[in-house]
């Protein structure tokens, strides 16, 4: 362990357990899954920084998106975002999470995923090689020792809003709110 | 090939066909005669429908059904891997309330193809069993794969309608205010 941490370890050591041991839900959506098995297996080994894949949402606390969201993934998106347990974070890949990329004219593909989920960063990149993914998460590590890897909260607070342009998008939702609407 | 051409004209006279490579036979066939058409080349040992595919003539006002026939090793006697031999049978629909025969009855694994047909084109196969949605969530006034269907309009008047959480919260705000 790095003696320099011993300080943040004493004042919040459930902070930093979380922060070094990421486990991340299976869930492949769209091109850039294909960027995940060479960076947990042996040439890059995510276990380096306590990266693990797990197979349900109830275990994980990362989530990465991979690639392009099409409606019916996204369906499938919220449902496991909602799933997992906080502290929970997100980090999108590629492109075509933050407006579109190549499928910006598509008619079955979402623009901005932070419209409908809260996004704690991006990877830039088509796709992003297994170094940048290692360059997000130490980034994302930075970001949750400044309180500032916050998507979980925004969630819960602007609740009624991300579930407005989900049903906006969608129409009915076949599920019940996560959270109760406070105020209205 | 020319010896399989022959024999084909000489059942079916209204057939359009030429050999555009030694292992590839187009033929271009009027929609009444198709079904026929399959079903004899399916008895010949061209058993296998590898695709159904669709094209959009919208000047002349007319959908293209592509059926990509091959075969599968053990019947063919005259098979090599050389010559792998497909056979490519076109024929053309109007495009007003477009509808076509199923060919399930004839080659089964049609079902899929066709079912994808016609959410994406909007042609409906009379006597499928089951024409529900097969890929898409949401539902489109055009189908979406015609060429009249505008998807950069379609994009801006749905998912560019939708405004950001940030303008969400201010709308909010300017409404109580």
């Amino acid at each position: 362990m790095d003696r320099n941490q011993i300080g943040k370890w004493l004042k919040n050591p459930s902070k930093m357990a979380n922060k070094y041991s990421f486990h991340v839900v299976y869930f492949c959506t769209g091109c850039g899954i294909i960027e995940i098995p060479p960076t947990i297996t042996a040439r890059w080994d995510a276990e380096r920084f306590g990266i693990i894949p797990v197979a349900t949402p109830r275990q994980a606390n990362l989530f990465l998106i991979t690639g392009y969201v099409s409606t019916k993934t996204l369906k499938a998106i919220i449902r496991t975002y909602e799933q997992m347990p906080e502290p929970k974070y997100t980090i999108a890949f590629g492109s075509c999470p933050i407006n579109g990329g190549m499928y910006y004219d598509s008619y079955n593909t979402i623009k901005s995923l932070d419209k409908y989920i809260p996004v704690d960063g991006y990877i830039a990149g088509c796709m992003p090689r297994p170094e940048a993914i290692f360059i997000g998460v130490t980034h994302l590590w930075k970001l949750i020792d400044m309180d500032k890897a916050d998507g979980y909260k925004r969630y819960r607070e602007d609740y009624e809003f991300y579930r407005e342009n989900q049903e906006q998008l969608f129409g009915e939702l076949n599920w019940p709110p996560l959270f109760k609407n406070k105020g209205s | 090939m020319e010896e399989l051409k022959k024999k084909i004209l000489s059942i079916f006279n209204d057939l359009e066909i030429y050999i555009r490579r030694d292992n590839r036979m187009f033929v271009n066939a009027r929609k009444e005669t198709v079904l026929s058409l399959l079903s004899y080349l399916k008895n010949l040992w061209y058993d296998h429908l590898g695709l159904i595919s669709c094209n959009d003539w919208i000047d002349d006002s007319e959908f293209e059904l592509v059926y990509i026939l091959s075969a599968y090793m053990a019947k063919d006697e005259e098979y090599q891997e050389k010559e792998k031999r497909n056979i490519i049978i076109k024929t053309r629909i109007p495009r007003q309330k477009a509808k076509f025969i199923t060919v399930i009855d004839i080659f089964k694994n049609a079902e899929p193809y066709e079912r994808e047909l016609h959410e994406m084109f909007g042609i409906k196969f009379e006597g499928h069993p089951r024409l529900t949605p097969l890929f898409l969530e949401l539902e489109y006034d055009i189908p979406p794969f015609r060429k009249d269907f505008d998807t950069e309009k379609y994009v801006e008047n749905n998912y560019g309608q939708i405004p950001t959480i940030k303008e969400r919260k201010n709308n909010k705000r300017n409404e109580r205010t």
